[in-house]
């Protein structure tokens, strides 16, 4: 606004500016700051803060909150009367402005994160916004941004209340704190995963269905998290060691699902030739590893060789790879040219990186390499105790049959995955020949395979009342859930070991009846970036890419390398 | 290698919604600092081949290149220099105008003074200066014209795809806007806009392409096309008696066309030049019909563009 004009007015009215210009100079530096920071701000956030400024719905939704709070003021300190002076009342009315405060943050915020995505792609607004240069991940962070401004100013509406409690003393600032951090980190995972739901469909049946499930899932989460605080605030703070290992582990897991969930919007919102999928099975493995990493310290150091450990690892490890494993196998097997030419081209590159390129049979090799690895580790921590000698399987509360139940256990489980997830993706690649396949599609057919492996047999043994008080038998074989609890029992009969050894082939028949499949994916060959692309990348980049080897036959040397362009 | 010249380029296009052919086999290319126009009533398929280009909308067969890009391949390079004006407007609330091109020009990357620049060039361009701080849900049909342009243009692209960017617009704003764009083609920008009408596009269009029910049914220039309604007409003949004789007597010609009789009057259209008609009515008093009048008329352009679609569909 100011910069060339403001100067030249200067001189026309003959300001000495020698004497302003320091001030002045710091005033502009200051201005140029402030738009620079302007500048690096998500377009969406600056865009959505300047329409809510504005919009009526905002003002009154603040002006109710803050009612709301002197509403409660007034009725809390009427309630507690004249003993309001001598008593410790703070708990009880932080409890009713943490009531005011998380509703809005828990329902409002996320409905309106959903709302605000779903309502620019019912109204046609968000075409316009997909086709700028912004990128997916821009897109998602910039109405998460604008979500987190919301927050901000709840919070702050609702501040002068808080500092009134903390007077009336009764509840200690670290309560106040943690409370105050569990809703905004709930209003926050919340958005997220709105925003998530929001990319998903753009059916007007599917829209109206998700916007009941969104707005009864945040009540629903509302009201969790208002009965678990309300034994937060009533109890002191134990700040002992599982204090602060319940809140590191609890962030881990946030931060972790908060990052998928994050990008699982993000690629949603990628365009159909890009790569949706490499990213998330980075981001997996990483949680993955987090995950083992507090097992291990748990197994080493915190409970030492407690057998019941490994269980909660397995069991928690296996229902995550087999829940990601629904979508990953669910994916198209066919690769866009332009996901092709980031395809690893080494020998070990494509041996170690291919199972992280996008497409069903990497993803099924993928989410099977992570089972076997889990497995692995887990055998692996249980020798580690043994040479460190402080395996304990019948320590004081550790029943002793999970020494044989454990691998029955480990082992089951991962051939049902395994045996249930190849079927999904011959159905999926059977579909996705036929119909356009939505990316929920497979997860809801790995939920119909489930349901027939364990229903079926379970309602023919309901039905005939002979079987009554015969329990297992041989027709649950592919009943996952009535087996694995069989053998966590401990109760198995010879059924589950005899299941356990025939399950573990019947996966290896389901990976090699996939191989073909699979190694038509893997054998895909890297392909070369047309010239144009290329040389818009370098000046982009601003300087020269490194060279890119011609496209190789690959390995196995049994597919001609394609033509990597059209030269007409 | 690439032919740096051509910046739009449809290769046998093809986008079928379930059983309907929303667009079959279109083929054709633009020149930079060209405007092409793209002609057909509704339903033909120009918006969907449009969408297709501004990367809305994925061919079902085919490949659509912008500036050497594949839309399908590379949609992130297409967009850097690609503006869209679709044919609806679409609002955001409490956002005005500057505001909402502000917004545009983020989005598109454009950082302090730049974007500052940018946002004066296209309000001044436009002629949206005076509107810059009304709310845009309130603006007029024409107004929301020009800011939909105005947005489509804020990161100074290569290419611009217009779909219908007259409709509803006044006379005075459809000369306003033929100028702008011939004045965007004359920067060097290739423009691709489409019309029901055209008469409408004939000014301002280097090229025109005939569309219907899918299919590019004839591309060319505006002059080409001019051409080939000079050389068809309209021709009446009134004769004494024996009209349906004559009809009959025309239609067997290979250079006459739709003959219809209207009383004693013959109607038909014929292909030639002034003096193949003077030589058709030699011919025709040789054979013995008693002609009393003669008139031909040549074919305005919507002649030409309902006979280009008609002849091909039925
Ligand atoms: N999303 C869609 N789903 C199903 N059919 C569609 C869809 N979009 C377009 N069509 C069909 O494709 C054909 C071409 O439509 P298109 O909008 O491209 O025509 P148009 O030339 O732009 O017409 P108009 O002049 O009316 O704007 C029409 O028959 C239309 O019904
Ligand atoms: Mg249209």
């Amino acid at each position: 606004m100011t910069t060339a004009d403001g100067t030249s007015l200067d001189k026309a009215a003959g300001v000495d500016v020698a004497q302003t210009t320091s001030r002045r100079s710091r005033l502009d530096d200051l201005e140029r700051w402030l738009e620079r920071v302007g500048d690096r701000l998500n377009p969406i956030l600056v865009k959505e803060t300047r329409q809510a400024l504005k919009s009526k719905q905002f003002t009154l939704t603040f002006l109710l909150l803050l009612l709301c709070g002197w509403g409660w003021t007034f009725v809390g300190a009427s309630m507690v009367g004249p003993g309001i002076f001598y008593g410790a009342h703070g708990r009880e009315l932080f409890f009713g402005y943490f009531v005011v405060l998380a509703f809005p943050l828990c329902v409002v915020v996320p409905y309106g994160a959903y709302r605000s995505l779903a309502a620019e792609r019912e109204d046609g607004t968000y075409e316009l916004l997909s086709i700028t240069t912004l990128s997916p991940w821009q897109i998602v962070s910039g109405k998460l941004g604008s979500a987190v401004v919301q927050m901000i100013i709840y919070f702050s509406a609702i501040s002068p209340c808080l500092a009134f409690t903390y007077m009336l003393r009764g509840i200690d600032v670290p309560t106040i704190f943690f409370a105050l951090v569990y809703a905004f980190l709930t209003s926050a995972g919340l958005s997220a995963l709105a925003l998530l739901l929001a990319t998903f469909t753009q059916e007007k049946v599917w829209q109206v269905l998700l916007t009941v499930f969104v707005i009864l899932g945040t009540l629903l989460v509302f009201w969790i998290l208002i009965i678990v605080m309300l034994n937060f605030v009533n109890s002191t703070i134990d700040f002992r060691r599982w204090f602060w290992l319940g809140n590191a582990m609890g962030l881990t897991a946030y931060a972790s699902y908060f990052v998928l969930v994050f990008l699982a919007a993000a690629s949603q919102l990628t365009f159909s030739s890009g790569n949706r999928s490499t990213a998330l099975r980075i981001a997996m493995s990483v949680q993955f590893l987090l995950f083992t990493a507090w097992m291990a310290w748990f197994w080493f150091y915190e409970e030492p060789g407690q057998w019941p450990l490994i269980f909660v690892y397995l069991f928690i490890g296996g229902v995550n790879w087999y829940v990601m494993g629904a979508f990953l196998t669910g994916e198209s097997s066919q690769l866009s040219p332009r996901v092709r030419r980031r395809l690893p081209q080494s020998t070990l590159g494509r041996i170690l990186l291919s199972w992280f390129a996008p497409g069903s049979g990497t993803g099924y090799m993928f989410v099977i390499g992570n089972y076997l690895t889990m497995l692995l580790l887990a055998l692996f921590a249980v020798v580690a105790a043994r040479l460190l000698q402080i395996e304990q399987p019948t320590g004081p509360g550790v029943p002793r049959r999970l020494i044989t139940a454990l691998p029955l256990f480990a082992i089951l489980s991962a051939s049902y995955a395994i045996i249930y997830l190849g079927l999904e993706r011959v159905i999926v690649a059977w579909l996705r020949r036929r119909f356009q396949v939505s990316p929920l599609a497979p997860l809801l057919i790995q939920t119909l395979i489930l349901a027939a492996a364990c229903g079926i047999p379970y309602t023919i043994y309901g039905l005939s009342p002979a079987n009554y008080g015969n329990g297992y038998s041989m027709l649950q074989a592919t009943n996952a859930v009535w087996t694995l609890v069989d053998a966590v029992d401990g109760r198995s009969g010879p059924e589950v070991q005899f299941l356990a050894v025939v399950l573990p082939l019947v996966a290896l028949l389901t990976v090699v009846l996939n191989l073909p499949s699979i190694a038509r994916e893997v054998r895909l060959g890297r392909l070369l970036a047309p010239p144009r692309v290329r040389q818009e990348e370098e000046d982009l980049a601003g300087k020269p890419l490194a060279p890119l080897a011609p496209v190789p036959t690959n390995p196995w040397g049994d597919v001609p390398a394609e033509p990597p362009f059209d030269e007409s | 290698m690439i032919a740096s010249d051509t910046t739009i380029e449809l290769r046998h296009l093809h986008r079928y919604f379930g059983e309907t052919r929303a667009v079959h086999d279109v083929s054709f290319s633009v020149r930079r600092g060209q405007v092409f126009g793209f002609i057909g009533p509704n339903g033909a398929g120009k918006t969907t081949s449009m969408r297709i280009l501004a990367t809305l909308d994925l061919p079902t067969a085919g490949e659509a290149l912008v500036d050497g890009f594949s839309v399908l391949e590379d949609p992130d390079h297409v967009r850097r220099r690609l503006g869209f004006m679709p044919d609806y407007f679409r609002t955001y609330a409490n956002v005005d105008v500057r505001e909402y091109l502000d917004f545009f020009a983020r989005a598109y990357g454009l950082m302090g003074a730049e974007r500052q620049r940018a946002l004066r060039r296209v309000m001044s361009f436009t002629k949206l200066d005076e509107l810059a701080s009304k709310p845009i849900d309130g603006l007029s049909k024409g107004m929301k014209q020009r800011l939909c342009l105005g947005r489509s243009m804020i990161h100074d692209p290569t290419v611009l795809i217009l779909d219908e960017p007259a409709a509803g617009l006044d006379p005075r704003a459809r000369i306003q806007l033929r100028e702008m764009i011939r004045a965007l083609a004359d920067d060097g920008k290739t423009v691709l806009v489409s019309s029901h009408i055209l008469t409408e596009l004939a000014e301002m269009c280097d090229t025109v392409g005939i569309i219907e029910q899918g299919q590019l049914l004839a591309v060319g220039s505006v002059s080409d096309i001019q051409a080939r309604s000079q050389l068809r007409a309209e021709v009446h003949v009134e004769v004494l008696e024996g009209a349906d004789g004559l009809a009959n007597w025309l239609a067997q010609r290979n250079d006459v066309d739709k003959v219809r009789l209207n009383g004693a009057r013959v109607v038909f259209e014929h292909d030639g030049d002034r003096d193949s008609e003077a030589r058709l009515l030699q011919e025709m008093v040789t054979a013995g019909f008693r002609v009393v009048a003669f008139g031909s008329r040549a074919l305005s352009l919507e002649d030409v563009f309902l006979h280009v679609t008609q002849g091909r569909i039925q």
